[in-house]
This record gives structure tokens, C-alpha cells and sequence, in this order.
């Protein structure tokens, strides 16, 4: 065999007389680097420039400090508090209900955990301007509430009006909840079992145990868990938007929504507040990877806990009512709601006063632009995550395994959409595609563009998981074989991580299809996916359509989490 | 006060992890449980501390009855009163050593004063007074240990559970704790059941040791009980190195036969049959090189001329396999042979251990 057949490290790999292999795999690390680039850096600095001009994007203006000035305005600052606050509560309130149904279900001898962990799935996936929909439908001043314990019952002081912050942190929370609850499950499955028998031992009551050993070992995943699920609500924009601008309270991201869409337009203070949201996001970020680095000290072991699940004895009801009323509020009434609207001709609270028509459907079926929004979702989400999963495992490859001249910038410019809001993301390509020579704006192309930028550090960490999991000898046993690194690759590295590329896959094509924050500055009237088709028409008042329409789109997102479930096994043979 | 066991039963489904068993163990007496993986030491261990639920039988910890599962009647582990060490040790990282030994106390409800003063002392015992401050990650394996030990006993426990809590450290380690551990056991003067697959630490800490297989209890006794009269193939072989040979003999009263048909004198009589098992520790051989000599050996011992087949140097003594009396037997000397060699073999008679047949 010849020496030249066996790829020298890294380092040595950009010297002279290289093969086929190495530059084809030099290729496309230029490539991939380039796109990064392109898709990241185009945005964020034409955000940064839109940020210090008089105008909007594409029209003549001047340079200006006035928008970082207007921060610091009443209205701004006022809205800065705003966004803080409902992050902070949501978040915290999120941690209390997620982590307590956690325990309850893998800690105690409840009874339907497949049941509950297979319903906190659908929950997760359930999109969140779904929910709102569902309760502004049920809670608004006109609502179903309303109507039956203010004009039914005559209880006036229970009136209530979804159309506030405690509104937002209500919805947020139901919204919120199955992403603590999955992010501290295993954590909890997978604490070493006998850090609580050795408590039960020493004499502690399940109580105790659970206040003074589980909880505390929980406590940097509670943190890391908290810390993300304020950054969840401070960026989102569905729910603010929906129940916040009806109600005058204001996030950044709907504030920013706001400055471009409805006069006085201030595109520049716009820009400007998306890198002040940005900042915040940012630097939470940074507090969350610190805490996780700490908490990777101790307590997880690999083997499975043994530990005696707590009888909850005669608080059994309690742990049903809380669990499956948490379902029910999240996802069971809120569906009903939708299914019921869905099927009225006008909207009534009462539902022996309604008059019963599928015309929402049929409507769905014959109406072109719905079908061309869905038919233009079926190519963001389907063919979009492709080039998405793509994108993330050449990321993925070249910084973990490759590791050429410069990986260390692909690493930190494929992580920096994290910490841009979907919103902020959309404004940054508006401002771009005003001034780049590109016919992109108002293409579906604009939309994956966005969707692939924002989601790409999702793809690149599912698959980098499991990337730097695989051993690197079983690719060296692959190079002394006589595999060049290409093929190693191919052979290799791609069947093993392909569970996670499949994963990746899901992960995308599901958040694509729920996106809403960064299209909404983006799309046009032939650029509409289901998502802001809903959104479109609860706009407008039309409670029927949005409900069908949504009806329809759940149908279409839990069927996709059936099929996946039934291939995923396929996948996981490693 | 002492733990008594009836008739333990654990079933995970259809799996009998425990199945049946009985003992009693005295106050101040450690026991331990020795027997092949999965064998139910643990399973055993774990109904007595409540960290798992029988599914029959009874057990009493002193007087009290705590768990009979027939009865409903199942105290949970924090009611019990036990000390516990764990293989994993299990000391809460986010705790300090003296947080870590106090728990016991302070779930108790034990004021914060005294409390601290027994914390102290239990840390003087186990020598880790000074690291009271200390998190465990700062800790080596054998200090958490030590962790885990003082914790274990600064409750005033009834009975000290221990699960192969020696089996992470390193051999050295493993042996100055065994003493400890037997020191702190006397001194508390209650009850210790201490599970392990390592026979050595077995015999050399148990007042008694019940040796278990598949779920049942095949033998209980002290060290010496079970090393020179095992009850069983298992147990000989478990408890030591051993040969075993098989005996015929033509008729229930005649002398017993080698397989190559050399009579063999023994001290017991007590099997029956015309088949049996000799069992012969290799320390009970004497090797000697050349053929016998003469006559019979004024001492009695039975004489095998035999082979060096194989020879593997251990340091301070050598292990030989022997070809002699129609098998292979394993034996130690001191002396330096080169495998083809002939050789002569002693045994005394009441050095062989007479067996039922497989
Ligand atoms: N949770 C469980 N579910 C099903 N079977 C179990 C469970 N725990 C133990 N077993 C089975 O019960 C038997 C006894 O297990 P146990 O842990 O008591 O063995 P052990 O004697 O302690 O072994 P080792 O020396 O390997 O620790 C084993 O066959 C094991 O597979
Ligand atoms: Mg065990």
C-alpha cells in the first residue's frame, strides 16, 4: 500500500500533493463556511447598519445615533421591564409545574406515565399561537369564559380578560411547561439512584429526600432549564403578538413587530431594539452554557435508577388532577375550542345557539392561496429542513472531526442565531435583501433562508451530539484499512450518526412548520405557509378558518409524530 | 436485637431474585453474604434495608417485625433505623463532609449542637476530622468511603448494611478497610450484614458467612466451617482452589477407587453409595519429586506418583497441575519443578472432604 493512501492529520492535510479525496472535502469545508457566513454575518450586519440610519431599508436616509438614543425613551425602557418581568415569572412558574410533574411521574408510583409522558410529547409540538388562539377564543372579554360565569351564572367579579400580561404568562406557561419537563426528565431518570436510598436510609422521609438530595442535584439542570425558558418567552412572538397588541402590553419582539408594520414606522429603532434583544438573549445564553459546564460535575451515571418509586398513597387524586388538569388546559381544551369554532357559522359561546357548518373546510379545500400555503409549507418544512440538516452535519463534520485552519470561527458563527430572536432574524434579512442584488425578497426562498439561519445551530448541535460520541479509532480503523477520509466519512461516520440526522431532520421539519417570528416580516401573499395563513386569518377576525385551518395543521403535526415514532426505532441500532 | 430472616421471597415479575430463604443473625455478630453475580445478595440486602419490597416471608429488625408483605405490613427504609454503605458510596456531592455525616441526625431532628459534636466524632473515628469542610469531589475514592462509613454509623443504627463497599478501591486500600470496618462494626456492637463476591474478604471479617446461589441459601457457617467442611461441589469451589476427584467404589462397604483405580484412605465415612466427590485444597498436598519410596507413610497420608503437567510462578509459592491418580490435581509448593517431572504426592486422609457425587 502506499503512504499517501493514509490521510495525514489534520494540520498536515493542507500541505501540497493532496488527493481527490482531501480536495474534495476542501471544497466543500469552503463551501459550507462561505454559506455559514453568508446566512449568519448578511443579517446581522445589516441589522447592526440598519440600526444606526434615519430611513428604512432600500430607501435613501442618513447616519444617525438617534435609535440607540431612543431606547433609552419611556416607551422602550418601559417595554424592556415588561419583557423582563414576564420572562422571569413565566419562567419560574414553568420551572415549579414542569419540574413537579417530572417527579410526579418519575418518582412516584403514579400510574399513567406512558400515557402522561406520551401526552407531554404532543404538548411540546402543539403550536404555541394554536394555544393562544384557543385561549383568547375562551378567555377574551367576548369569550366563552365570559359568557358563562359573567352572563350564565352572574358571577361578574369572575370575569376575566386574556388580554393582558398575566395573559401572556398564562399562555406562555402552558406553552412552556413540556419543554422543562423534557429538559429535566433525564436528569431525573438518569440521576445515580443511590444518592436517594443512601438519604432513605439515613432515616429521610420521601419528602425530605426529595427536598434535600433530588432537588438540589437537579439544581444546575433547573438553572441551565430556567435560564433557556426565559429566553424562550423574551424572544418569542406568537403569543405576545396575538394576546399582547390587542391588550397595549408590549414585548420587545412585538415592539419591534410593531415599528415596522404600523405607523409612525421606525425601521431604524427597530433594527435597534433587536440588538438590545439580542444583547439580552445573548448574554443569557452565555449564562446558561456556564452553568451547564459546572453542573457536568457528578450525579449522572449511566446505569438506569433502581429507586423504589414514592406511593403517593391518598394524594393519588392530587397527582391525577394536577397532571392530567395540566393536559387538559394545555392541549385537550384548547383543541376542543379549536374543533368547535371550527365547525360554527358564527361564533357563539353557547353551543345549543350554534349553527353547525363545515364550510371552514370546504373553504380550505377550494381556496387557492390555502392550498398554495400549504402546499409552499410542505416545501419550507420538507424540503427546507433538508438543506438544514445538511448545512448542520457538514458543521457538525468539519469542526468536531476535521477540524481544518478556521473551524473554531465556523463553530462560533454557526451558534450565534441561538441568541437572535426569530423577529430580529426577519428584520436583519429585510434590511439585507433591500440592498443586496438579489431577487430573493418575496420568494419562498427568503422564508427557508430565515428558517435554515435561525434553526441551523439546532441541526448542527443534534448532530454534533451524537458525532462526538462515535470513537475516533473506528475512522482511523476505516484510513489503515485504505479508506480515504471521504469515504471514511460516507462508509463509516454517516451510518452511525444517521439516528441523529434523522432526529435532526424532525426536529426541523417541525420547527419550520410552526415558525412564525421570523417569517412574519418576510412573507408575501404567494410566499404564505400554514402558520401565517392561521395567523392571516385570526387577524382578521375569521376565528372559524384560523380554527379549521389549525385543526387541520395539528392533524398534519401529531400524524407526523406517529409516523416518526414508528420509524425512529429503525434508526436507533447503535 | 439482631436481624431475623424467614422464608424471603423476591419476585421481579416472573424472575424469584430471592427465593425463600431463612437466617438469623445475633446481635453484634457480621455476617456476610458471599455467592456468584446475581445470585440475590443484593436483592437480600435490599428487603432488609426497605429499599425494595419483599414479596414474601418475614423480617425483623430486633424485635420488630418490618417487613411481611402477607401481613401488608412493609416499614419504609427511613423508619427502619439502618446504616447503610453503598458500593457507589452514594455521598451527596452537594453536600460537605460534615453536611454529608450530619444528614442523619438533622432528618432526625437532632439539635444543631449535638449534632455537630457526633458528627465530630464519628469523622475522628473514621480519621477524617480534619477534611470536615471538604465537598466530595475533593475527596479521594477511599475518603468518601470513609464518608460513607462515618454516615452509616452516626445515627445510632440497629444494623449496618453493606453492599461490596470495598469494590472500587484498590487492593491495599481495600484491606486496611476491611479491619477498619470490622473495628467500627465491634465497637457499635450491633448486628452487620455485608454482601460480597470477593471470598477472601468473606472469610477474613465474618463471624459467619451464608453462601447463596440462584436465589437459595446453599450454606451457612463460619469461615473455617464452610473452607474445610463445604457442603457441596458449589460451595468448595466457591469458598477456595480446590481438586476434585471422582470416587467409585464396587459395593456401599468397600474401600473407595481413584478413577484410575489406586485406593484412596479417608477419615469420613459418612457418604453412602458407590459414587462420590473427593474434595483436596492445594495446600493440603504435599509434593515431593522423585516416586514414592518404600512402603506406606508411617503418617497415614495417601501417596500418588504423578506428572508436573503445568507450573505458574506466583511468587510466594508455585501452582502445579499434576497428573496423578487418573485426573489432574491442582497443588502449592515451594520448591522449583519443571513440568514432566515425577513426583510424589501426600494427603493426609482427614484433609479430604468426601462429597456427594454431581
Ligand atoms: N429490578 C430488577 N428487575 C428484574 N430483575 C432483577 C432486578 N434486580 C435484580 N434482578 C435480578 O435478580 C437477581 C439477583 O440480583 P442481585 O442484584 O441481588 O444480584 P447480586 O447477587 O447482588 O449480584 P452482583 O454480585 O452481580 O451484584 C439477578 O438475576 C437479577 O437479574
Ligand atoms: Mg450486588
Amino acid at each position: 500500500m502506499q503512504g499517501a493512501a493514509v490521510p495525514m492529520p489534520a494540520p498536515a492535510a493542507a500541505r501540497a500533493g493532496k488527493g481527490l479525496s482531501e480536495r474534495v472535502l476542501n471544497a466543500l469545508y469552503i463551501l459550507t463556511f462561505a454559506t455559514v457566513l453568508l446566512l449568519v454575518l448578511v443579517p446581522l450586519s445589516a441589522l447592526i447598519y440598519g440600526s444606526f440610519r434615519t430611513s428604512a431599508p432600500g430607501s435613501p436616509g442618513e447616519w444617525t445615533l438617534q435609535n440607540y438614543a431612543n431606547l433609552a425613551s419611556g416607551g422602550v425602557v418601559t417595554t424592556v421591564w415588561t419583557t423582563l418581568w414576564i420572562g422571569l415569572v413565566s419562567a419560574a412558574i414553568c420551572i415549579v409545574i414542569g419540574t413537579a410533574l417530572a417527579l410526579v411521574i418519575h418518582r412516584t408510583d403514579f400510574r399513567h406515565k406512558s400515557l402522561m409522558t406520551a401526552l407531554i410529547g404532543l404538548a411540546f409540538y402543539f403550536p404555541s399561537f394554536i394555544v393562544a388562539m384557543a385561549w383568547i377564543i375562551l378567555g377574551a372579554p367576548g369569550g366563552i369564559i365570559n359568557a358563562i360565569v359573567g352572563d350564565l351564572l352572574g358571577l361578574d367579579f369572575l370575569r376575566t380578560d386574556i388580554y393582558s400580561a398575566l395573559g401572556i404568562v398564562y399562555v406562555t406557561v402552558l406553552h412552556q411547561v413540556p419543554f422543562v419537563y423534557l429538559t429535566v426528565r433525564g436528569p431525573i431518570i438518569g440521576m445515580d439512584a443511590t444518592y436517594e436510598e443512601a438519604a432513605l436510609a439515613a432515616g429521610a422521609r420521601p419528602a425530605t429526600v426529595i427536598r434535600r438530595v433530588t432537588l438540589p442535584l437537579l439544581a444546575y439542570s433547573i438553572a441551565s432549564s430556567f435560564i433557556l425558558v426565559f429566553i424562550l418567552t423574551i424572544e418569542q412572538f406568537a403569543i405576545p403578538a396575538l394576546i399582547g397588541i390587542p391588550g397595549q402590553v408590549n414585548m420587545l419582539a412585538t415592539q419591534l413587530y410593531l415599528l415596522c408594520r404600523f405607523s409612525p414606522v421606525d425601521y431604524g429603532l427597530a433594527a435597534a431594539i433587536g440588538l438590545a434583544l439580542s444583547a439580552i438573549t445573548g448574554a443569557a445564553i452565555w449564562a446558561q452554557r456556564r452553568v451547564t459546564r459546572a453542573g457536568r460535575l457528578t450525579t449522572i451515571t449511566g446505569k438506569a435508577g433502581r429507586v423504589k418509586p414514592i406511593p403517593l398513597g391518598r394524594w393519588k387524586w392530587a397527582a391525577n388532577l394536577f397532571c392530567f388538569g395540566f393536559i387538559f388546559l394545555a392541549l385537550l381544551l384548547p383543541m376542543l375550542i379549536l374543533l368547535y369554532t371550527s365547525v360554527l357559522r358564527w361564533f357563539t359561546a353557547n353551543p345549543f345557539n350554534g349553527m353547525y357548518t363545515l364550510r371552514n373546510y370546504a373553504f380550505i379545500w377550494e381556496s387557492g392561496s390555502t392550498l398554495r400555503s400549504f402546499w409552499n409549507t410542505l416545501l419550507v418544512s420538507g424540503v427546507g429542513a433538508v438543506f438544514g440538516v445538511l448545512l448542520g452535519l457538514m458543521c457538525a463534520y468539519f469542526t468536531l472531526r476535521v477540524r481544518p485552519k478556521g473551524h473554531r470561527w465556523l463553530d462560533f458563527v454557526t451558534v450565534l442565531p441561538f441568541g437572535v430572536p426569530g423577529i430580529v432574524l426577519g428584520l436583519g434579512l429585510l434590511w439585507a435583501y433591500a440592498f443586496l442584488p438579489l431577487p430573493l425578497y418575496g420568494t419562498i426562498a427568503v422564508i427557508i433562508i430565515a428558517f435554515v439561519t435561525r434553526f441551523l445551530p439546532y441541526a448542527t448541535e443534534t448532530v454534533g451530539g451524537q458525532m462526538v460520541q462515535v470513537d475516533r479509532s473506528l475512522e482511523e480503523a476505516a484510513w489503515v484499512s485504505g479508506a480515504n477520509r471521504l469515504r471514511a466519512a460516507l462508509r463509516i461516520m454517516l451510518p452511525i450518526i444517521s439516528p441523529s440526522i434523522q432526529s435532526a431532520y424532525f426536529l426541523l421539519f417541525m420547527a419550520f412548520f410552526r415558525e412564525i417570528s421570523s417569517a412574519i416580516l418576510l412573507y408575501s401573499a404567494n410566499t404564505q405557509v400554514i402558520s401565517i395563513s392561521i395567523w392571516a386569518f385570526f387577524e382578521q377576525a375569521n376565528w372559524g378558518l384560523a380554527s379549521a385551518l389549525s385543526v387541520v395543521a395539528t392533524l398534519i403535526i401529531f400524524g407526523s409524530l406517529v409516523v416518526i415514532g414508528r420509524l425512529a426505532p429503525a434508526g436507533r441500532r447503535f | 436485637m439482631g436481624i431475623s430472616v424467614s422464608r424471603l421471597s423476591k419476585a421481579y415479575g416472573t424472575v424469584l431474585a430471592v427465593n425463600e430463604i431463612s437466617f438469623e443473625i445475633g446481635d453484634g455478630e457480621f455476617v456476610s453474604l458471599l455467592g456468584p453475580s446475581g445470585c440475590g445478595k443484593t436483592t437480600t440486602l435490599r428487603c432488609i434495608a426497605g429499599l425494595e419490597d419483599a414479596t414474601g416471608g418475614e423480617i425483623r429488625i430486633g424485635e420488630r417485625l418490618v417487613s411481611a408483605p402477607a401481613q401488608n405490613l412493609l416499614v419504609p427504609a427511613h423508619e427502619r433505623q439502618i446504616g447503610m454503605v453503598f458500593q457507589s458510596y452514594a455521598v451527596w456531592p452537594h453536600m460537605t463532609v460534615r453536611d454529608n455525616v450530619g444528614f442523619p441526625l438533622s432528618v432526625r431532628g437532632m439539635g444543631a449542637a449535638q449534632a455537630r459534636t457526633e458528627v465530630e466524632d464519628a469523622l475522628r473515628v473514621v480519621g477524617l476530622a480534619e477534611l470536615a469542610g471538604r465537598h466530595p469531589s475533593q475527596l479521594s475514592g477511599g475518603q468518601q468511603q470513609r464518608v460513607a462509613l462515618a454516615r452509616a454509623i452516626v445515627g445510632s443504627p440497629r444494623v449496618l448494611l453493606f453492599d461490596e463497599p470495598l469494590s472500587n478501591l484498590d487492593a491495599k486500600l481495600r484491606e486496611g478497610m476491611r479491619g477498619e470496618i470490622r473495628r467500627l462494626q465491634r465497637r457499635l456492637g450491633i448486628a452487620a450484614v455485608y454482601v460480597t463476591h470477593d471470598r477472601e474478604e468473606a472469610l477474613s471479617m465474618s463471624d459467619r458467612v451464608i453462601v447463596m446461589d440462584h436465589g437459595r441459601i446453599v450454606q451457612i457457617g463460619t469461615p473455617q466451617d464452610l473452607y474445610r467442611r463445604p457442603a457441596s461441589r458449589f460451595v468448595a469451589d466457591f469458598v477456595g482452589k480446590v481438586t476434585f476427584v471422582a470416587l467409585h467404589r464396587d459395593d456401599a462397604a468397600g474401600p473407595w477407587l481413584c478413577p484410575d483405580g489406586t485406593p484412596i484412605a479417608l477419615a469420613s465415612t459418612a457418604q453412602g453409595g458407590t459414587r462420590a466427590l473427593a474434595a483436596i485444597r492445594p495446600e493440603d498436598i504435599r509434593v515431593q519429586p522423585g516416586e514414592p519410596a518404600g512402603d506406606a507413610a508411617a503418617d497415614g497420608a495417601n501417596r500418588f506418583a504423578g506428572t508436573i503437567a503445568e507450573a505458574h510462578y506466583t511468587g510466594p509459592v508455585t501452582e502445579y497441575l499434576i497428573e496423578a491418580a487418573g485426573g489432574v490435581i491442582r497443588t502449592h509448593a515451594q520448591i522449583d519443578l519443571e513440568p514432566g517431572a515425577r513426583v510424589t504426592l501426600s494427603i493426609p486422609p482427614d484433609r479430604i472432604v468426601l462429597l456427594p457425587p454431581d
